[in-house]
């Protein structure tokens, strides 16, 4: 029998797949009550080259849920901090809106709630996760970008993939460790 | 990033917590060094002492009040967090500003203890402990110097702090440079300098001496010369960097604060100042005699280092967190 090992969350990203329909940041936005004029997911639009040769990407992107998240390590409260799992997530009544965590960020994933006035950030819809459910985002997405799973279990989809196709990660120079996987 | 969260709150937080370190420095040093047994400038340390608690209170407040949600930040104080420069910056501030307190304290005469006492109210002054009321009146004057000494490490981590508050953020290559934290440092004890140049030209009850502006004069010129070359190799390091440096240095080398950072930082906050108070000093350097003191060009002096040092401040905190990886 193996061994049960800790999980670790992580996503799979087939760009390739996307249309930019924003079904996923509707998705996130109704799920999670995010106010009016911020978001926890979005797709970045990128256009190359000269008519008649152009090409176009869509590239969605959330919070990475690093191995080694700068912003858990500037928040003075402790209030951003990371699960066994490996999600990131903010205690809410322990944040006391410095923005340090915002500024942390290299990848601009954290947003400061107008309402609230605390941080808000992809929670990888862990009150879902936690149920045996998706998040959100993936459940959503018509075109199949998205993968979400354990890094730990061999038989996840997602472990299967990474072993399978090639990928990659944005900007590791920051030192951050992302967990969201673009395939090539 | 495309909006900036930290703006002029931070900005001036970052200027007066500065400017506090350096007014405290100076009157430090001038407690520090003696002259026959007795402080040998204790004109400038009796201002830097009256002086140097309430740039850094009033830039407390400001960052409480930056806060999304100010009424929790006493949470900072039940918890401490090596790691995060905020958690260490915050423990500092409460710890130097209370010495700056007692700092204060001992530099009043007597008289005027007693008469800031009596501005309490009298029903609540009899409430006071007699203890407490002991207490305050003891004569703090004998432990200037040991409570300048046990200052001057918390003056530096001060100054210095607000550098490392930026430059420990590794996602804005603007900040995240070994060069920061000094630049700051430096800028903060120059700018408390100037500001006592200033107080002492316009003290008129004791006008300022030749020694006392020599002094102040030589401690400015080093300063300033220091923070240079400081500015100097993190603009030629940062160019000769990665692209993610170089894209941020860009906006101080014909980006959006080209003009503010070559003009009113670098011209007129620093050399501008620089060479008329070296314009001042040459007589020294030449042996040709004392200094002269022109107050209008020394005041022009201190004013355009004050500027200067908060032109430093803005820049940084706007450039850095435009600053990014793509």
């Amino acid at each position: 029998m193996a061994q049960k090992t800790k999980k670790r969350y992580a996503m799979v990203l087939d760009s390739r797949k996307c249309i930019d329909c924003k079904a996923c940041i509707v998705a996130c936005k109704a799920e999670n009550d995010v106010p009016l004029g911020v978001f926890r997911n979005r797709i970045i639009v990128e256009k190359a080259g000269e008519y008649p040769k152009l090409r176009m990407s869509f590239d969605p992107e959330q919070c990475h849920h690093c191995e080694n998240p700068s912003c858990v390590r500037v928040c003075p409260t402790g209030a951003s901090y990371q699960r066994e799992d490996g999600i990131v997530l903010v205690k809410y009544d322990d944040c006391i809106g410095c923005k340090y965590c915002i500024i942390a960020c290299p990848y601009d994933a954290r947003y400061h709630n107008p309402e609230t006035h605390t941080v808000g950030k992809c929670t990888f819809c862990a009150h879902r996760v936690d149920h045996g459910e998706l998040p959100a985002c993936v459940e959503t997405c018509p075109s199949k970008v998205r993968v979400f799973g354990d890094l730990n279990d061999p038989k996840s989809e997602l472990h299967q993939l990474l072993a399978s196709r090639r990928h990659q990660v944005m900007n590791p120079q920051t030192g951050n460790g992302p967990q969201l996987y673009y395939l090539l | 990033m495309r909006e900036p969260v930290w703006e002029y709150l931070i900005v001036n937080y970052l200027f007066l917590g500065g400017l506090s370190a350096g007014l405290f420095f100076v009157s430090a040093l001038a407690t520090w060094l003696q002259e026959e047994g007795r402080p040998a400038f204790p004109h400038i340390a009796r201002w830097g002492a009256l002086l140097a608690p309430w740039p850094v209170s009033l830039g407390s407040f400001l960052l409480i009040f930056d806060l999304g949600k100010p009424f929790r930040f006493w949470k900072l104080f039940f918890t401490f967090h090596w790691q995060s420069p905020m958690s260490i910056g915050s423990w500092l501030l409460v710890i130097f500003t209370m010495l700056t307190m007692a700092y204060l304290w001992a530099w009043l005469e007597p008289e005027e203890r007693t008469r800031l006492l009596n501005f309490i109210p009298t029903k609540v002054r009899q409430r006071i402990p007699v203890k407490v009321v002991k207490w305050l009146e003891h004569d703090l004057s004998f432990w200037r110097r040991e409570l300048a000494m046990a200052g001057f490490p918390l003056a530096v981590s001060v100054g210095i702090y607000t550098g490392v508050l930026l430059g420990a953020v590794q996602a804005r290559p603007f900040w995240n440079t070994n060069l920061v934290a000094q630049m700051f440092l430096f800028s903060a004890l120059s700018t408390g300098t100037a500001t006592l140049i200033l107080v002492r030209l316009f003290d008129k009850k004791q006008p300022v001496a030749l020694a006392e502006m020599r002094f102040l004069y030589t401690l400015d010129i080093c300063l300033i010369l220091i923070e240079f070359f400081i500015v100097l190799p993190y603009l030629i390091h940062g160019k000769l960097s990665v692209l993610a440096v170089q894209d941020a240095l860009a906006q101080v080398l014909g980006g959006p604060f080209t003009f503010t950072f070559w003009v009113l930082f670098l011209g007129c906050g620093l050399l501008t100042p620089l060479l008329i108070e070296l314009y001042e000093f040459k007589p020294v350097l030449l042996g040709q005699g004392p200094l002269h003191i022109n107050p209008r060009w020394a005041i022009t002096a201190a004013g355009l280092v004050i500027l200067g040092g908060y032109v430093l401040r803005y820049v940084f905190v706007f450039a850095g967190q435009a600053s990014g990886f793509r």
